[in-house]
């Protein structure tokens, strides 16, 4: 379950955590064989589970570095349906932009999808129940969450790779952001902001937690991210069963130092595995994958 | 046109949106309405106010305000107020927040019984206070952010939920009520509020023309605008067209406005270039076309919205000279 009943885990008391890299060209590549390759040596547990997709859709960009890239939430979707998943659904409420439609459409996520009434759900405008927080990093006792998230089986978070100027980067953890409703929290969400970004990761991951990550880094963005950067072709998708396992990896092919992010070092001691030695990597090396990312001048204490 | 899940149970098959599109969005809306008298946000969902206040908003120039439709909207409406005057988002056990403006200008918009409601939205509107200039938030920008953001922080709108920022939305739809109650009835604090929230949303203008949710300039980049908060503010500021960033934020809209692909964009676009007088035709085929994407997501707010665009001007965002020429 991705909600209730998911202990936290102290390190010491946590099995190891496996995460498979994968090198991609470009979103001409055959993303689907690959990501079913990847899947197939992770072997999420979905038979006859519900799945949700959380991508990253913030605004429209024609760059395509901000938000998860359609063919890659395709290529998932058909994935978990040939491993046995009962449903796949994909679920998103960007932080930015109210009109969730208007973001759908000029990504052409419908081209890939179908008509969206019946596959996506506007996580800003879902029925919510109340939830008390599993941890009380920051000061939010409670969270009004969507009752899809909720009622999920499996959640799979799917972020853009991109740098962030608040936290350092964004990936599978502060995607999760994306789960907490603009109609009762705003767009931008600047309750979370006010709660202190870092310690509302925790929050949220560690109350809705995140069963596998899926993580687009075939064109991520570098420098003034989320929005502002520019496009970073890192060529590559990073997949795995801990998403803290997923984006320690992730920082280290970004030339970045996971244990000097905030939320990262938050994380790695309740929800999942940070350091190398507890993290079994399937596929390609984090060495020839990695390609550093341009971060901004508060962020250079991060890099390797 | 396709069929989607429950929601089209009640739609017959026939239903051209091309024909009767003036009839068609207040239909929708109709069948959408929940026992209890309010909407969700899709049908079916459970009533929450922001949706309750665009169907509202949306029926009014289609209903007789005794209809039962809105008598009974009213009543959901009146029932969801809290103690202190605010309205919470849905289920009551939210902080009243940004729907309280939506949901007084709602009320004021069927002129029925509901004063005393308006007036004590309008009071705690009108008392409620962003974040900005507490202690808190001087020691946030005197530590980090006073080179990330470029903004004059002594302007205060309103944020969307209690203690946070002031956000360019929220502001824009908390000035149109406050713009909208009776002189009579008007807080005492209103007209401060109103200059200074006016103030506030030029001061957020993204360089260039049009707005952004609040952040026009971060690290020194140019914020991109958004049709949603673009909107808002051009209709909150309604009175001031001449002015350069009015001029600026309309001629943005009006080049965004034939690429937009989205029905509530385009809805709210086409309704506040008609308040600019610049507004164009095919509203009709292009929402139709729209509509057999996705069904709108089912949104009602995004119903609501076509509703009033394909509509005349409601009152509550007609410029002074509309009003005068409306008399």
């Amino acid at each position: 379950m991705s909600y209730s009943n998911t202990r936290l885990v102290p390190p010491f008391n946590r099995s190891p955590s496996a995460v498979a890299i994968r090198s991609v060209s470009n979103y001409a590549a055959d993303v689907e064989a690959i990501l079913w390759e990847m899947l197939q040596e992770l072997r999420p547990p979905v038979r006859d589970k519900s799945v949700l997709l959380k991508p990253n859709f913030v605004e429209p960009d024609i760059e395509g570095m901000i938000n998860t890239h359609p063919v890659v939430i395709r290529a998932a979707r058909e994935a978990f349906l040939r491993l046995g998943a009962k449903s796949v659904i994909v679920a998103e409420g960007p932080g930015h932009e109210r009109d969730t439609e208007g973001i759908l459409e000029e990504l052409r996520l419908r081209d890939y999808l179908g008509p969206l009434d019946r596959s996506f759900v506007d996580l800003n405008t879902d029925e919510v129940s109340q939830v008390g927080t599993r941890t009380r990093a920051s000061r939010l006792k409670s969270l009004f969450l969507p009752k899809a998230v909720l009622a999920a089986d499996f959640v799979v978070s799917m972020p853009k790779m991109k740098t962030h100027h608040w936290v350092g980067v964004t990936l599978a953890l502060k995607n999760m952001f994306g789960i907490v409703p603009g109609s009762c929290y705003g767009w931008p969400k600047n309750v979370l902001h006010w709660a202190g970004i870092s310690k509302s990761i925790l929050d949220i991951n560690s109350t809705v937690r995140p069963d596998f990550a899926i993580v687009d880094g075939i064109v991520g963005m570098e420098g003034n991210g989320p929005i502002q950067g520019t496009p970073k072709a890192s060529g590559v998708l990073v997949a795995g069963d801990d998403p803290v396992a997923v984006d320690a990896t992730c920082a280290r092919i970004m030339g970045l130092v996971p244990e000097r992010i905030d939320y990262l070092q938050r994380a790695a001691l309740l929800l999942g595995n940070m350091s190398e030695e507890r993290i079994e990597q399937l596929g390609e090396t984090i060495a020839n994958t990695s390609k550093p990312f341009e971060m901004l001048p508060a962020f250079q204490k991060i890099r390797a | 046109m396709s069929a989607g899940i429950g929601f089209y149970a009640f739609s017959t098959q026939e239903r051209d949106i091309h024909t009767p599109a003036q009839d068609f969005f207040p239909d929708l809306l109709r069948h959408a309405q929940n026992a209890d008298g309010g909407w969700g946000y899709r049908p079916e969902l459970p009533s929450t106010t922001e949706p309750t206040a665009w169907s509202v908003l949306a029926l009014q120039a289609h209903e007789e305000s005794s209809s039962k439709t809105l008598a009974s909207a009213t009543g959901w409406l009146q029932q969801a107020q809290m103690t202190a005057g605010a309205w919470p988002t849905g289920s009551g056990k939210e902080p009243g927040c940004w729907v309280s403006a939506l949901a007084c200008l709602a009320l004021i918009s069927l002129k029925g019984p509901s004063q005393n409601s308006v007036i004590r939205g309008a009071s705690w509107l009108s008392e409620t206070w962003p974040a900005e200039g507490n202690f808190l938030w001087r020691l946030r920008q005197q530590k980090q952010a006073h080179s990330v953001v470029h903004q004059d922080h002594g302007l205060r709108g309103w944020g969307w939920t209690p203690n946070t920022a002031s956000w360019v939305e929220p502001t824009a739809y908390a000035l149109i009520l406050l713009q909208n109650i009776p002189t009579l009835y008007r807080p005492s604090r209103a007209v401060k509020r109103i200059q200074m929230g006016e103030k506030m949303l030029y001061d957020r203008a993204c360089p260039g023309g049009g707005w952004n949710a609040g952040n026009p300039l971060v690290y020194g980049v140019p914020g991109v605008p958004r049709i949603s908060p673009t909107v808002w503010a051009l209709l909150a500021l309604r009175n001031y067209q001449n002015h350069d960033i009015n001029v600026e934020g309309a001629e943005w809209l009006r080049q965004r406005y034939q690429s937009l692909r989205s029905p509530a964009s385009l809805a709210l676009a086409h309704l506040c270039l008609k308040v600019y007088g610049r507004a164009e035709n095919l509203l009709e085929t292009r929402l139709g076309d729209l509509y057999g994407n996705n069904q709108f997501l089912q949104s009602i707010p995004a119903m609501a919205w076509a509703s009033m665009a394909l509509g005349g001007v409601p009152c509550w965002i007609e410029s002074s000279s509309q009003a005068i020429e409306a008399k």
